[in-house]
């Protein structure tokens, strides 16, 4: 139902009206570490701006199949202090955070997504190898040692 | 065939559809109980013989938040296989249940990737296989085109219509031509305010800036023109056989 600059329009809702049902969404959704520690019940989401609670239960229960207790939304402005080469105002973009608590006494634990995994002969010399060369550029920034930190600006 | 149907219509719980089943599908159905659909197989596996799907559960699905990640094998891997997106033909091919169900497929994949790609921006690592995001973009864009081509075609059996909302041609302030679409109002046009400020013609003194854009369009394009004949002339001179060739033709 997507019309001119990705706007969709849906039907016009009068009191009495049929309920607005969408076949296709296509709002996302994504789960987020808590920057703030949140109780064991409670999982943070970002979704799209246009879900109401209503809707990220619905989607929740229905594609998910999770339970949910209750839905808070609120909205998190992004910046718009950084400047970019042009001296130019660059937004980082807003985003929608919803706290999600769960039904049935479930509990959710956001799980660690890069655990230390054994790296084959190719990554671990690679890895070696650029330890290495960090070192070495660290070292020659310090300078000679036999200076005592006197930069080489300096004298002889 | 009509095997795979039916267990596509039995399913609920989709996994990914980006996977190499060869590979994993006996993993994916081990750690993660649940119906790997068939779909996803055939269109992966569709030079495999189809002995090749016999990992296949058909169990409903359990708690879905698991499915805002990936598979556990997978967490910490520096690469993950996924297969093509998916072509307009081969969406043509299916039904349209069969596309209502690849599209929220398709929508679980984007979120886990979604996931993946801000706890990765988190944890300063780099995420794994981001070009996965763009083969899902790319997949439903095509199952949105297909859908709405289907319903185009119905709608001009049925009604005669091509679009589901009627419009005209109309004129804004600045003499641009568009196509105006009618909106559905609460309230009688007369008592729109907002709506009447709203100018669809417009005054005399803009012929000129008219004249204006024409001329300017009509620049671009010859320059456009010139500029392909110019590029061709250089591959020609390059190239003279492929150049006798072409013109042979």
């Amino acid at each position: 139902m997507a019309t001119r600059a990705g706007r969709v329009v849906y039907p016009l809702y009068q009191l009495g009206g049929p309920q607005l049902r969408i076949f296709r969404p296509n709002f996302y959704m994504l789960a987020v570490r808590p920057g703030v520690p949140q109780p064991e019940d409670t999982v943070q989401f970002r979704v799209s701006m246009e879900m109401t609670k209503i809707d990220i239960k619905n989607y929740l229960e229905k594609i998910y199949n999770v339970p949910v207790a209750a839905v808070r939304t609120r909205i998190q402005y992004g910046a718009n202090n950084k400047r970019n080469h042009k001296n130019q105002r660059v937004k980082k973009p807003d985003y929608k955070v919803a706290y999600v608590q769960l039904g049935q006494g479930q509990t959710f634990q956001f799980p660690n997504l890069f655990p230390e995994k054994e790296q084959d002969e190719e990554t671990r010399s690679f890895e070696d190898y650029k330890d290495k060369y960090l070192a070495r550029e660290k070292q020659r920034e310090k300078g000679d040692p036999r200076r005592g930190g006197v930069p080489d600006w300096f004298g002889l | 065939m009509a095997a795979s149907m039916a267990m596509a219509v039995l399913c609920r719980r989709l996994t990914g559809a980006l996977r190499l089943s060869g590979t994993r599908s006996g993993s994916t159905a081990a750690s993660l109980p649940g119906l790997t659909l068939n779909l996803f197989h055939k269109k992966l596996t569709k030079d495999e013989p189809l002995h090749q799907l016999r990992f296949l559960h058909t169990t409903l699905s359990r708690k879905g938040l698991e499915e805002f990640f990936d598979d556990p094998k997978n967490w910490g891997e520096k690469k993950v296989k996924s297969g093509d997106s998916w072509n307009i033909k081969q969406l043509r091919a299916k039904s349209s249940e069969d596309l209502h169900k690849l599209w929220y497929v398709l929508l679980k994949e984007k979120n886990m990737l979604l996931t993946l790609e801000q706890e990765s921006k988190r944890q300063l690592k780099p995420m794994p296989s981001p070009e996965r995001l763009e083969k899902v973009e790319e997949s439903m864009k095509n199952i949105d085109l297909v859908v709405k081509e289907r319903e185009v075609a119905l709608r001009l059996l049925q009604t005669g219509h091509e679009k589901p909302v009627p419009g005209e041609w109309r004129q804004d302030f600045l003499g641009r031509t568009y196509w105006y679409s009618y909106k559905e109002w609460p309230i009688p046009w007369h008592l729109n305010e907002k709506h009447k400020k709203r100018k669809f013609y417009y005054l005399p003194h803009v012929n000129k800036f008219i004249r204006l854009r024409v001329e300017k369009n009509l620049r671009e394009r010859v320059r456009k023109q010139s500029l392909e004949r110019k590029k061709r002339k250089v591959l020609e001179s390059k190239f003279p056989h492929l150049a006798a060739q072409s013109q042979s033709q």
